[in-house]
């Protein structure tokens, strides 16, 4: 896995590894997170002292970290609709908002997953945001996970709220990728400007990032 | 630096900066929304470009075709897609040929505009494929801001110019009421005391205010010594019944008249007396008698008005005295003034005649030989009575009469070749040092003949029209000399060549041209000059002053306290005639006379010179007196 990082540099990976240099992939930025929890509610402040716990899991495997947040999630955060739950159609809630709702559906679940593993100091890279055709007995419905691929080509591990343990992607015939995206390529944009940046607000991931990076989730 | 400049320094660093600020503003926002958009149409089009990729189940030739696809159809600079491990699979740029930039080169390498990749990713089914890099061209964004610019920078300076037009305008504004104060500031330095109009602006209006005062207050204190010395000045020279010139100050006039050098070539004397004014007395009683003196003495003033140089006095009792002096307008026949006094007596209701014995000279016949020539033609006309008029005539010698021509013809000559000399009078300060040498021009009429003095040909000379010309020449004269002893040097010029609009311009060629000489250069006119042309008394000292020349008044003291402009005309010197220094050892009234006006003028800030003092009494009696230096036969040369 080291060696795949340790590649020589291609044009397209720079970003990323400009990214990762920026990261606080090796120290995990407590003070902040727990500011920010504060300044979010007492039920985030209590469900980050939860996830900082579990972030602090004496692996250096990334799969048990993995493991680890989704069941962090899928255990804390209880399912439902936007309408319902932000009187939104579709919002796309930070992790923080998140935590202090303790309620979310597919894409907060993704989000949350997503920036909490990259807190860890998990590569941002290995993981994507994929939108999938799901099927649930009966129904059919659009709905959001996290891949995370332990190598570039390898097979994926889907981390899911419908199917709460995790699962290579081959054993989740239920679910028909579409498209999927990450932050690469997005980093510097969002870094540099998250405030003053207009651009920011015209796209949901866009949006989401920038909360995180206020957050002091990267 | 001038305040004007200043102003001007000071809005145009405002204007300037002002145009940099906008169009440095202008350039860096519209630079950030060019980038801000490009960077949202890469990102834009890579996404969807990415979700069709997605869609190609994994086939490289398909993928590759969409790509192309939009890369043909759309505006970029390249499109990309890499492995995961970010090898490049396939790539289209756009040659440089294609964007043909009409921005130029320096501009696109002083102003670039980052192209920011939009980066998607591209996956089939769960297998990452690799990302998709797509790079629009920023060609048309440079064009937009070259044009932009181009169009932000004359719109600017179109403003630009329109405010500099304003700035100007405001600035002239400012500086109309500046500029005339300056002025006023300028003229009190050069003794011109003239008063301005307030100017709008209240700091400057405050500052004229003031100086206007100060010009009033010295205005009337002026005026109130001008009156105290026209009290001297009849106490000293006039008749108190008639207030005309008194029998020693006639004679006086009379002589400086005769002697003078710019002096007329003829002119007549008239004595006039009222017969037996004993008996008159008796007949009408003393008021009476006074009264129709006095008549008598206006009704000589009527008939003798109007004619330049015409000197009355009342020489004692009945007895009164005309001199007439032969010049450009002609002189009143002595019956005229016969019949006008007998309408006079006839007016009174007073039985008695007055006689007129009238004589007339020409130039050399002494005063002498003049008032016995006039004394035995007014006997003769006694004796026959009843406003007889007698007229003699007296004459140095034969006299060739020359007609208008032949005297052009005669001063053309002596102007071209010029047969001319200037001749020295000092004019000496109390230390005897000398002040400038008065200098008055002698023509050679004649080839060989001898240098003749203005008085034989001063009046024929303003008939033919060339005084100006002479005028010139004495001026050539002057500062030739002037060059070669630096001795300073003063030429009188006539009133008539003030009165030829080209004089003044030429004579401040003449001047230029030897700007050196020019400032040991003194001109004067006569008094009667100034009083009748002030006008352009002043504009010869406005034109000439500049150049370093000192103007003055000659021939100076009877009128002097007349003439208004003498406060505003900027004049360096004045010149007491003769007529009035003379006797001045003997007079106390003429001494106090002398002495105020010195006194006053001196508070004008002119120098007073007394002219024409043949007596040494005099000289000694003139120092106290105040003036500044004195002139004429009594100074010893050297």
């Amino acid at each position: 896995m080291q060696v795949a990082v340790r590649r020589p540099l291609w044009l397209g990976l720079c970003c990323w590894m400009l990214a990762l240099a920026l990261l606080p992939c090796n120290a995990l930025d407590r003070p902040r997170l727990t500011q920010s929890a504060q300044a979010m509610g007492p039920a985030a402040v209590q469900r980050t002292q939860a996830l900082l716990r579990e972030m602090e899991l004496p692996t250096t495997d990334e799969l048990e970290k993995v493991k680890a947040i989704n069941q962090f999630y899928n255990r804390q955060i209880q399912y439902r609709e936007d309408i319902d739950n932000w009187g939104a159609v579709d919002y796309w809630a930070s992790p923080m908002e998140l935590l202090q709702r303790g309620s979310g559906d597919c894409e907060d679940y993704a989000i949350a997953k997503y920036f909490s593993l990259i807190a860890m100091g998990l590569p941002p890279a290995k993981m994507r945001m994929v939108y999938v055709r799901a099927q649930t007995g009966g129904a059919i419905q659009a709905h959001m996970v996290l891949a995370y691929y332990p190598d570039t080509n390898a097979e994926p591990w889907i981390l899911d709220n419908l199917i709460t343990e995790i699962r290579p992607a081959s054993r989740r015939p239920d679910l028909a990728p579409v498209f999927s995206f990450n932050a690469e390529g997005l980093w510097q944009g969002v870094g540099s400007a998250s405030a003053g940046d207009p651009t920011a607000r015209l796209s949901r991931w866009r949006e989401v990032l920038s909360k995180a990076k206020s957050e002091g989730w990267w | 630096m001038s305040l004007i400049r200043q102003i001007w320094l000071l809005l145009g660093v405002t204007l300037f900066m002002a145009f940099v600020g906008s169009f440095g503003v202008w350039m860096a926002s519209s630079r950030g929304y060019l980038e801000t958009q490009l960077r949202l149409k890469n990102a834009d089009n890579a996404q969807s470009l990415a979700l069709s990729l997605s869609q190609q189940r994994g086939d490289l030739a398909l993928m590759d075709l969409a790509v192309s696809a939009q890369f043909d159809t759309g505006f970029y600079q390249s499109i990309r897609l890499k492995d995961s491990a970010g090898k490049v699979m396939f790539s289209h740029d756009a040659s440089d040929a294609l964007g043909v930039a009409r921005a130029p080169a320096w501009f696109v390498q002083l102003l670039p505009i980052q192209s920011e990749p939009g980066i998607a990713q591209v996956t089939d089914g769960w297998r990452a494929l690799g990302s998709v890099e797509v790079v629009s061209h920023s060609s048309f964004a440079h064009d937009q801001l070259w044009q932009g610019s181009l169009k932000t920078a004359s719109w600017l300076a179109l403003l630009g110019a329109l405010a500099a037009a304003v700035a100007a305008a405001g600035v002239r504004r400012i500086r109309r009421p500046l500029d005339a104060t300056v002025n006023q500031a300028q003229a009190l330095m050069e003794r011109r005391f003239i008063t301005v109009e307030e100017p709008n602006v209240p700091e400057l209006a405050r500052l004229s205010q003031a100086m206007n005062m100060v010009v009033t207050r010295l205005k009337s204190l002026f005026d109130e010594q001008a009156g105290q010395v026209e009290q001297l000045r009849q106490q000293a020279h006039c008749d108190a019944l008639t207030g005309l010139s008194h029998r020693s100050h006639f004679m006086g006039q009379l002589h400086s008249t005769l002697v003078s050098d710019d002096g007329p070539t003829s002119g007549e004397v008239w004595l006039i007396r009222v017969s037996d004014l004993g008996g008159v007395n008796r007949a009408l009683g003393h008021r009476q008698t006074d009264l129709l003196l006095q008549r008598l003495g206006k009704s000589i003033r009527e008939v003798t008005q109007g004619i330049p140089g015409a000197l009355i006095g009342r020489l004692n009792g009945g007895d009164f005295a005309v001199s007439l002096s032969e010049g450009l307008a002609s002189l009143p026949q002595p019956e005229y003034m016969g019949d006008t006094l007998k309408r006079l007596f006839a007016e009174e209701g007073v039985n008695a005649f007055a006689v007129i014995g009238a004589v007339r000279w020409h130039r050399g016949v002494a005063l002498g030989q003049i008032l016995a020539t006039a004394d035995s033609a007014l006997a003769r006309a006694e004796t026959k009575g009843g406003f007889t008029v007698e007229l003699s005539q007296v004459s140095a010698g034969a006299k060739s009469v020359m007609g208008q021509d032949q005297w052009r013809d005669r001063l053309s000559q002596t102007l071209t070749q010029q047969r001319a000399q200037l001749v020295s009078y000092p004019v000496v300060d109390p230390a005897g040092e000398l002040v400038h040498h008065e200098c008055p021009m002698r023509l050679q009429l004649e080839p060989d003949g001898p240098y003749e003095t203005a008085a034989h040909w001063l009046p024929m000379a303003v008939r033919c029209g060339l005084i100006a010309q002479l005028d010139g020449l004495a001026v050539q004269l002057a500062l030739t000399a002037i060059l070669k002893d630096g001795v300073e040097r003063g030429v009188n010029l006539s009133p008539s060549s003030l009165t030829d609009s080209s004089f003044v311009p030429r004579l401040r060629a003449q001047l230029l041209a030897s700007p050196v000489a020019a400032r040991k250069l003194w001109l004067e006119v006569a008094e009667a000059a100034a009083l009748d042309h002030f006008a352009l008394v002043r504009e010869l000292c406005k034109q000439l002053k500049p150049l370093g020349v000192r103007v003055g008044l000659e021939h100076a003291g009877e009128r002097l306290t007349h003439i208004e402009f003498l406060f505003e005309a900027g004049l360096d010197y004045v010149k007491l005639d003769a007529a009035v220094v003379q006797g001045v050892a003997q007079d106390a009234a003429r001494r106090a006379f002398v002495s105020g006006t010195t006194t006053m003028l001196h508070s004008l800030g002119l120098a007073v010179y007394a002219e024409g003092v043949s007596d040494q009494d005099d000289l000694q009696a003139l120092w106290p007196c105040g003036v500044d230096g004195v002139t004429g036969p009594a100074v010893k040369q050297g």
